[in-house]
């Protein structure tokens, strides 16, 4: 049998040929990877999001001179634990994933606390079940009305 | 002509054979990725939607609750927020109208889905979440902590929202918040 004269396609090309193609859907299979990934990263930071708004309402909420300055971590801002030692309860809604972290800072004007600056930080998982944390920060000035 | 001279152009049965089970499993193999992609793909796309109804719906009661204003009678100044298993009232100060003005909410739980309405004064109502509501709680939070004085007021208002796709099988989107209107709260403590 004279194996020069034969037109097909040999076997090692076909398999290098699939080889390629497989080469070429990767990325595209990758980029529906990538878009669920970027939509979990996305539900995390709404839910990062809305529990920093709920922590700085409530403070936000009290009168001025309840506003303590201070700095206050996740071991602090626990669901019915006082804050800054007043009777004013922290409200947390249950979702163990995010860290919560207070800062409150005063703005002094001729020895008068004018301004507290409130800085919530709100550690949150990068994606669902991920071990990696990111970093969602909000900030306000709340102004003394008594003066 | 001798026969061992022809010449044989085709592929031997082995060849084929082998041909046919390489391209099957790499096929096989692609589908499949291709269909858990899918997949995972059209559940989160899923979560996305559900995702941004919910976060538009709680943006837009939070700007009507960091509006709301004191007003009716003062023996009444605790019951700013009237909230039912159906409905959530108070009022607003409009800055379009220049009045204190009532925004009602409407939630209709309905077998296939819930619907989320909402509506000013007398404008019409508008639909916010159409049949996707699975479940929906607002409750009112009135605390008065023991401060120096005649002690301090906090009103908050607890949500706890669950929305789920028309068609799809996924576990619903979940959310709890409490929402606190700041200007109202400072009304509360300053009277």
């Amino acid at each position: 049998m004279n194996r020069s004269h034969r037109t097909g396609l040999s076997l090692i090309e076909i398999v290098l040929s699939m080889g390629i193609l497989s080469l070429i859907m990767l990325p595209v299979f990758m980029t529906f990877s990538s878009g669920n990934i970027n939509i979990q990263v996305t539900e995390s930071e709404f839910r990062a999001h809305t529990a920093a708004l709920e922590l700085m309402e409530q403070i936000i909420s009290l009168p001025f001179k309840l506003i303590k300055a201070g700095e206050y971590d996740s071991g602090q801002i626990i669901e019915g634990r006082s804050f800054a030692g007043s009777p004013v309860i922290f409200r947390v809604s249950d979702n163990p994933d995010l860290k919560p972290a207070l800062k409150i800072e005063e703005i002094k004007r001729e020895n008068k606390v004018v301004f507290k600056k409130i800085t919530v930080t709100i550690a949150y998982p990068s994606a669902r079940a991920s071990d990696r944390m990111r970093d969602f920060t909000l900030k306000t000035l709340v102004a003394n009305e008594d003066i | 002509m001798k026969t061992s001279e022809r010449r044989v152009t085709g592929f031997t049965l082995t060849e084929i054979l082998v041909v046919c089970a390489v391209s099957a499993t790499f096929l096989a193999t692609a589908i499949m990725l291709f269909t858990n992609f899918r997949q995972g793909y059209s559940r989160s796309e899923n979560v996305a939607v559900l995702m941004q109804e919910s976060a538009l719906f709680l943006a837009r009661l939070r700007t009507d609750l960091n509006n709301a204003v004191l007003s009716g009678p003062s023996a009444d100044f605790l019951r700013q927020i009237q909230a039912a298993p159906d409905q959530l009232s108070f009022n607003v100060y409009s800055s379009r109208h220049g009045r204190i003005q009532p925004v009602v909410y409407n939630y209709a739980a309905l077998p296939d889905g819930g619907r989320l309405s909402r509506r000013e004064a007398n404008e019409g109502e508008r639909v916010l979440i159409k049949d996707h509501v699975a479940s929906l709680t607002w409750q009112v939070q009135l605390e008065r902590f023991a401060t120096p004085g005649s002690g301090t007021f906090r009103i908050g208002l607890a949500i706890d929202l669950q929305l789920k796709a028309s068609l799809g099988k996924e576990k619903p989107f979940a959310i709890k918040t409490t929402i606190f209107p700041a200007r109202l709260n400072r009304q509360l403590n300053s009277r």
